[in-house]
């Protein structure tokens, strides 16, 4: 009887060690972006928001890169669009005990030079309405590749209809 | 066996002074949960019925949600309507309401000044706050004010000196008071309205706050979201007014904490009260309880009893206090920073403190109840 509980004890441990990998995996795979809109890997030579705002033109193609930031709140509620703010561009430190860097407080002139908006479209270039932090898994502060097609209007606002997009790992 | 249901009736009469005094100490505890959460009833009612689903409001990107701090171009209103299909617009009249908030010293007569807050609108902004009513008087011409219902005690000042045709003092100017509105409890009834030019005119300024907008049938606020985030040069955000005052809800957070433990505090000091009152009431009936049980009544049944006593005092001063609240303490107005609000005594106010009294009622005579049934029969027959 003694020997029976051990092995059923035994199971119960080894079994939920067991477990423990592939529930990792399943929590990684929930930190991606829905697949219809992620990139595979990050593309090489994107260009930096500040850049593409000097010299990228309506109806380009792009690839851009920057954080997710420029305002307290950078996404829109119930469409996948936010703002991305280039990486050059620094923000609070964590030891600031700012309780939102991604607003660049204190770089609000270094912003309005240095902001993108992203507007996740379709296939047929129609918004995406919903949620980007829902459908694309990204936060405030997260560092985005995104490729579309450039948008610009006559006081140089730059917004780029994109149709994919890769969420890069934050360096600690 | 139980005990007849009169027998604890009457005994409530056979002890009048202790009667009245538990029954005053409940009605106290009762009357003073009832204030509290109508106080915070009446804080998260004007904030939920000031939001309308179907306005977006836009100010600037830096205020956050201080719309007070706000500031964004007067031809807003002109650039959003004519970028984005998503105001309403009824036989060409476009459902946008440029405003102008400012929260500045308001003289009232001779009497005393305080803070109030002005808001400078133009006739479209019945078309988008739709909750604003006038009541009296009319539609304020050049120099005249409209005045909402929670003004005066905004102010510290009488009702009277607010009556139309008297006049107000405030950015320098004197304006008469041309009406009075009211706005379903919303937070604008603690406002004073003039129009829009002539506030600009009096403070100097050729911005405004917001733009307050009626969403078109199809439209939503995240496509005002969206052309705010495009047109970053602009700097303006945009927000659905329910949003906005469920956010300046979740800053109002510690204040309702707070509220809420005054309830549990004078919750429990009403229950040790209450079990005071009843370790008094039970301690000089010993002999008549142990008297019940020599006769052969059950430890439960004379228990019972003594709960129906507590239950029927604690019911009584509950629905005392419950009609007092709603004479006197319904609708007081309170001031609260740059606004006003009104004590709501609602169904939750009125549900939670009955429950707290009627708790205090019952289970305040169990300790002391049992404590007597517990003592030895012959002894406690002796007692004096």
């Amino acid at each position: 009887m003694r020997i029976s509980m051990m092995m059923v004890t035994f199971g119960i441990v080894f079994g939920a060690m067991g477990c423990s990998p592939s529930s990792d995996l399943a929590s990684k795979d929930a930190t991606k972006p829905n697949a219809k809109y992620a990139l595979v890997s990050e593309p090489a030579s994107a260009m930096a928001v500040g850049e593409a705002r000097k010299t990228a033109k309506t109806d380009e193609a792009i690839t851009l890169v920057g954080l997710i930031g420029g305002s307290s709140a950078p996404f829109v509620d119930g469409m996948a669009a936010f703002t991305i703010v280039d990486a050059e561009v620094p923000y609070c430190a964590a030891d600031e005990a700012c309780p939102t860097p991604w607003d660049y407080c204190c770089q609000t002139d270094a912003v309005k030079d240095n902001i993108a908006t992203v507007q996740i479209v379709d296939e047929s270039g129609k918004p995406v309405l919903s949620d980007a932090r829902k459908l694309l898994n990204v936060k405030e502060l997260s560092t985005v590749t995104v490729q579309g097609t450039v948008k610009r209007d006559k006081q140089g606002n730059l917004t780029v209809l994109a149709t994919k997009l890769f969420v890069s790992e934050r360096k600690k | 066996m139980f005990l007849p249901w009169d027998y604890g009736v009457r005994n409530l009469a056979r002890r009048p002074v202790r009667t009245v005094l538990t029954f005053l100490a409940l009605f106290i505890v009762v009357l003073l949960i009832l204030v509290v959460v109508g106080f915070i009833r009446g804080l998260e009612h004007s904030l939920v019925v000031s939001g309308d689903p179907e306005v977006a409001l836009i100010y600037s990107v830096s205020s956050e949600e201080n719309i007070e701090s706000s500031s964004i171009s007067s031809n807003t209103p002109a650039l959003i309507t004519a970028s984005l299909g998503t105001t309403r617009k009824r036989y060409g009249i476009v459902h946008a309401s440029p405003e102008l908030v400012l929260g500045t010293r308001v003289q009232v007569g001779e009497q005393s000044s305080g803070l109030g807050l002005v808001r400078g609108v133009t006739k479209t902004v019945p078309l988008v706050r739709r909750s604003v009513h006038i009541v009296a008087g009319e539609w304020p011409n050049a120099g005249e004010v409209l005045i909402g219902r929670l003004v005066a005690p905004k102010l510290g000042v009488s009702e009277s000196s607010l009556s139309i045709g008297q006049s107000i003092e405030f950015e320098g100017r004197s304006w008469r008071i041309s009406g009075h509105f009211v706005a379903q409890g919303s937070a604008f009834e603690s406002e004073i309205w003039c129009n829009l030019d002539d506030f600009q005119t009096a403070t100097k300024r050729q911005d405004i706050s917001l733009v307050a907008l009626r969403l078109a049938a199809n439209a939503s606020v995240a496509e005002l979201q969206l052309f705010c985030k495009q047109r970053t040069d602009l700097e303006l955000r945009a927000m659905g007014e329910t949003a906005y005052y469920e956010s300046l809800q979740k800053h109002y957070g510690p204040v309702r904490m707070l509220a809420w433990f005054v309830v549990v505090l004078v919750s429990s000091s009403g229950v040790f009260a209450g079990m005071n009152m009843m370790y008094g009431a039970v301690a000089g009936r010993v002999r008549e309880i142990a008297t019940l049980q020599a006769i052969g009544y059950r430890r439960r049944a004379i228990l019972l009893s003594l709960v129906q006593e507590g239950l029927m005092l604690a019911s009584a001063a509950s629905v005392f206090a419950c009609t007092v609240g709603l004479w006197l303490v319904n609708g007081v107005a309170i001031r609260f920073t740059m606004g006003a609000f009104a004590l709501n005594v609602d169904g939750t106010a009125i549900l939670i403190a009955s429950g707290v009294g009627v708790l205090i009622g019952s289970f305040g005579a169990i300790p002391p109840a049992t404590k007597a049934l517990r003592a030895d029969v012959a002894m406690s027959l002796k007692a004096i």
